[in-house]
């Protein structure tokens, strides 16, 4: 019975009139013709197809699209980024091209042409075998879920060498030796016999990278392989990528978030935005002529662009999730320039160049008039930017100071300092970044501060003139939880998943009873969620129901409830979308003029500190290393580290980041057996770390 | 190539809408922040998988079944465990529909002295499950809250479990008086620590996650954090702790019966019938296997149900 139904809804689906069927034939013809016309223009032949795939998941008795129909080609010897935040399918799709969906996922419809074999016809996991690994190999973005942790490097890539080619244990150890030197670790033979555990994360990267290049496979695609890393690294592994794509000849397919990876590696740019391709063109057409009002909210919402004082254009609301019913343009509702058939109608194809596409209907010619409109007010809007004076330092108070703060933590019976002697001065006002890798110790300054750390720590803070560490009363430590709050970098972590938004944001008021009666607490709770841009209709929910830009809102909302007056901010930006930050940065300016908050901002990317901080720290395992007015940092860094980090930082520009210079920092250039380095004030307000042959050297450059 | 001239070589007529169409449309705020809500709901998402294996349902019915009929067998029959019966005819009598697991040599209803001795030994499971996952959880938050307190409860556990538990219940079990109460003490003095050095494991994690660090800082009491932060995340994992250490206490009780140091030998529990039957079992196997066979059963079911628990409630497998 069931079956019958379905069947009849079905045919009733295929039965189109003549002209109906006779339209839609011709605007497939038209849009194939759109995909394939770019072909003249690329280095090579076409080697993947993608045409109209259609992924879906099964997911608690409901089926969910994840891919809507996505086209794409993949041509020889070329690196094509698919850029998209979490959610849009980008991963998804890759995933398609080796068959490794999840469990609850299957291809619905659609071809993918490989080798004159359509693989989304694929059933048996023998055919996939024939073209995972072999032909299209994958790179994911956490080195550690591809490595077997309890077997040697040089084994994993031996086993492989020895399977695929039949080759004896000898001949594959001599090829692996090879191959790990290829990628860019020293000492091969030695490091042959080391276990995954003894690599550091961008090492373990690039035995990962060997591990799939090691069948010579056609395709590589590499799924954020460098968002778990730290600039310096991310850079050396990129560099590593594309001089391997170059020597292999490989086709690499590159899927990220990040616009400088893309600036950097990409040839040919697709832009992906809830499970379709939306945009497809040349690095340098979608980074200067970009059609799409997606891919242009995106380029335009980065902090390299925005003006200091003033707001950084950012993309209103929530990207999509699978469970939202999407009709027309899937980015109209969060496009404040949106068309009315924007609301109506999924755009087709429009072509711009012959290389290069989007899918809006601002392309369409009876949309000139409007798109002129719009390319007027956006001209407008850039010129008229002025950027604000920088902070006055003249007769500011300090509202922190850290003097020789020293964190220290116990590891399997060694102890080890995370903080080394670190002292700076916070004024009132201004928001001074702590910038530094991954484990230079730049959190736990921040929760040093905040007291999460206290047994452990020596020196001395003191906020507002009063000293705060060690030991304090009951009634000091309930005055700094009133005064001094944090923001936290994991939107996901950061809230109670078993209790209400209502309970999150209250749990201040609560501690300290706040409130004067239980109406005085909702009105609370509902001002500081509209302040940060959420309706009061979210409080009854659970953090799970929100997307990550809106959890972080959320975080805010619970530290701000508090009205402190310093807001530590750890990494609030790192772990969000490209297309939130911006949101999430203006909120936190927007709060600092509003409320004359001060922030400590940690960070890792320094290319949103310029846009936010007054005051940029370097820090660099567990030492200062440097510390300026921020755009005083960006024109005379002085420290070797701070040189390397600048030279690392991406840029959304492919002029810029293919030319750019790597520099590298060793610590080992330092010579302090005999003259001990000291931390010193080399001109007002800048400070910097060097012995005395190295500050006379930085004078020297100064003076220059 | 110059876009206008472009645009116009294949653009075909089915592309042309209403001209009205390409007018701006209004910014509707509330609804660009509309992601779609999922479906998702921790707990409804945890039973839905459970229940959706039907041996897991026949289980728990089971179960329940059984845990119910051994509270209520007094209230349908009136035949009393405990009448010896000096009829030679009554005893030893094969199962039948009168004796449904026939008699034993003093002539008493097994079928009865089982139901009895479910409820027993049903009540000493769930006092130690509840005290073996009570203490061993209040301990474990103890212990993962406190790092000082960790060097000497890791001495402790090493000593306890080191020593093998039977040596160690049978020492107990044998110097105090054989009663429920002995046997209490014998199981439940052990049972803590391993359940606690579980918690302490998972506490630990829990402790340094940021929303806990976020809790620190807004200063909320240590009773807020355990109510709100700390046991809605581990209720899983005591129901499961809880349902797989019933069948752990009532395998312990059979096998202090069975060596003789466990209950009193008038007293009705499975390990004494057990341990009764296996006298005769040469000639009447029946009065071992039954008993055994339900203990079996409940045993099972309820390392079953406990494990099937714990995959349900992992949120990695609600698919």
């Amino acid at each position: 019975m069931k079956k019958n139904l379905k069947q009849a809804e079905a045919a009733s689906q295929q039965v189109l009139s003549p002209e109906e069927a006779a339209e839609k034939e011709a605007l497939r013809a038209y849009e194939s013709e759109i995909l394939t016309q770019s072909a003249p223009h690329h280095a090579g032949p076409c080697l993947l197809s993608a045409r109209d795939v259609t992924v879906k998941f099964n997911l608690r008795g409901k089926e969910l699209t994840a891919i809507r129909g996505a086209s794409l080609d993949v041509y020889e010897g070329e690196t094509l980024a698919i850029v998209g935040e979490s959610g849009s399918g980008k991963s998804v799709f890759t995933k398609t091209f080796v068959g490794m969906l999840d469990k609850n996922g299957r291809i619905d419809g659609g071809q993918l042409n490989f080798h004159g074999e359509d693989m989304a016809k694929y059933t048996k996991e023998a055919e996939w075998l024939k073209v995972r690994g072999k032909k299209i190999a994958m790179v994911f973005q956490d080195p550690m879920t591809s490595l077997n942790p309890v077997r040697t490097i040089g084994e994993q890539i031996a086993e492989v060498i020895m399977w695929h080619f039949g080759k004896t244990h000898d001949e594959a150890k001599a090829e692996t030796i090879e191959l790990l030197r290829k990628v860019g670790i020293h000492d091969p033979e030695a490091r042959y016999k080391q276990y995954p555990g003894e690599f550091s994360g961008g090492m373990r990267q690039r035995v990962v990278i060997a591990v799939a290049i090691a069948c010579r496979p056609e395709i590589l695609i590499c799924d954020e392989p460098t968002t778990a890393l730290d600039v310096t690294v991310q850079a050396q592994v990129l560099d590593l990528i594309k001089s391997l794509q170059k020597e292999y000849k490989m086709s690499v397919v590159f899927i990220t978030h990040d616009l400088g990876v893309v600036a950097n590696v990409a040839d040919w740019v697709a832009v992906m935005y809830a499970g379709k391709i939306v945009e497809y063109g040349t690095v340098h057409e979608i980074f200067k002529a970009a059609e799409h009002p997606y891919t242009k909210a995106l380029l335009r919402s980065l902090p390299q662009l925005g003006t200091k004082g003033h707001d950084l254009y950012s993309i209103q609301g929530t990207p999509p999730s699978l469970f939202k019913e999407i009709k027309g343009d899937a980015f109209a509702p969060r496009n404040a320039d949106a068309m009315k058939i924007d609301f109506e109608e999924e755009p087709p194809i429009f072509p711009v160049t012959d290389t290069h596409w989007a899918r809006t209907w601002l392309l369409s010619p009876q949309a000139e008039v409007y798109r002129a409109e719009l390319i007027k007010r956006e001209a407008e809007r850039m010129d008229n930017a002025v950027p604000e004076a920088p902070f006055n330092y003249n007769g500011a108070e300090p509202l922190l100071q850290v003097r020789d703060l020293s964190v220290q933590f116990k590891l399997s019976g060694k102890t080890f300092k995370a903080v080394d002697n670190v002292s700076f001065d916070i004024y009132k006002g201004e928001t001074l970044s702590l910038v530094g890798e991954s484990g230079s110790g730049k959190t736990t300054i921040g929760r040093a501060i905040m007291r999460i750390y206290t047994n452990n720590v020596s020196g001395k803070v003191t906020f507002k003139g009063d000293r705060i560490t060690g030991k304090l009363s009951r009634h000091e430590k309930k005055k700094l939880h009133m005064e001094m709050q944090m923001i936290f970098q994991d939107p996901m972590a950061s809230l109670n998943e078993r209790a209400k938004v209502d309970y999150i944001i209250s749990e201040g008021l609560y501690n300290y009873h706040l409130f004067e009666n239980e109406e005085d607490r909702v009105a609370k709770v509902e001002r500081i969620l509209e302040e940060v841009g959420l309706t009061s209709e979210f409080v009854s929910r659970f953090p799970h129901e929100f997307s990550g830009g809106q959890r972080q809102r959320i975080g805010i909302a619970r530290s701000l409830i508090m009205n402190p007056d310093f807001l530590v901010a750890d990494e609030p930006i790192s772990a969000l979308d490209v297309s939130i930050r911006a949101q999430v940065i203006n909120l936190l300016n927007k709060m600092k003029k509003e409320r004359s908050l001060t922030y400590l901002f940690i960070a890792h990317d320094l290319s949103a500190v310029r846009f936010i901080s007054d005051h940029i720290a370097v820090i660099h395992k567990g030492h200062l290393v440097e510390l300026a007015p921020c755009e005083e940092l960006f024109a005379h860094p002085l420290h070797p580290y701070t040189k390397a980090l600048l030279s690392a930082v991406p840029h959304p520009d492919p002029d810029v980041e293919r030319n750019k210079k790597l520099l590298h920092y060793d610590p080992a250039m330092h010579d302090y057996s005999t003259d001990k380095p000291v931390w010193v004030e080399i001109t007002p307000g800048h400070f910097v770390y060097g012995n005395d042959a190295e500050i006379r050297a930085y004078r020297r450059e100064l003076e220059l | 190539m110059n876009r206008s001239e472009h645009k116009l070589c294949s653009f075909p007529k089915s592309l042309v809408r209403n001209q009205d169409l390409f007018a701006p449309a209004p910014f509707n705020a509330a609804e660009s922040e509309k992601t779609g809500a999922s479906n998702y709901s921790y707990w409804k998402s945890t039973l839905r998988t459970f229940f959706k294996s039907k041996a897991v349902v026949a289980l728990v019915v089971l179960v329940c079944g059984i845990i119910l009929m051994s509270f209520l067998y007094p209230v349908f029959s009136s035949v009393d465990p405990t009448k010896v019966s000096t009829d030679r005819q009554d005893w030893n009598l094969r199962p039948s529909l009168t004796h449904l697991f026939g008699t034993d040599g003093l002539g008493r209803d097994i079928f009865a002295r089982a139901w009895y001795g479910c409820r027993n030994s049903f009540l000493l499971a769930f006092c130690i499950a509840l005290s073996d996952v009570g203490i061993g959880m209040i301990m474990g938050a103890l212990w993962g809250y406190n790092k000082k307190l960790d060097p000497i409860m890791i001495e402790i556990y090493n000593i306890m479990t080191n020593v093998p538990s039977t040596v160690y219940l049978v020492l107990l079990a044998y110097i105090m008086n054989t009663s429920y109460l002995t046997l209490f003490i014998s199981m439940a003095s052990r049972g803590w620590i391993v359940e606690a050095r579980f918690f302490r494991n998972r506490i630990l994690s829990i402790r340094d996650s940021e929303y806990n660090i976020a809790s620190q800082c807004l200063g909320t009491p240590m009773r807020r954090i355990a109510t709100r932060n700390i046991i809605p995340h581990i209720i899983n994992l005591i129901i499961m702790e809880a349902a797989l250490c019933i069948p752990y206490s009532i395998g312990s009780e059979v096998f202090l019966g069975f060596v003789g140091v466990g209950m009193p030998v008038d007293a009705i529990t499975l390990g004494n019938m057990v341990n009764h039957g296996r006298g005769s079992f040469t000639l009447h196997p029946y009065q071992m296997l039954l008993p055994a066979a339900v203990l079996c059963i409940i045993t099972v079911a309820f390392y079953v149900i406990g494990n099937k628990f714990a995959d349900a409630s992992d949120p990695r497998n609600h698919v």
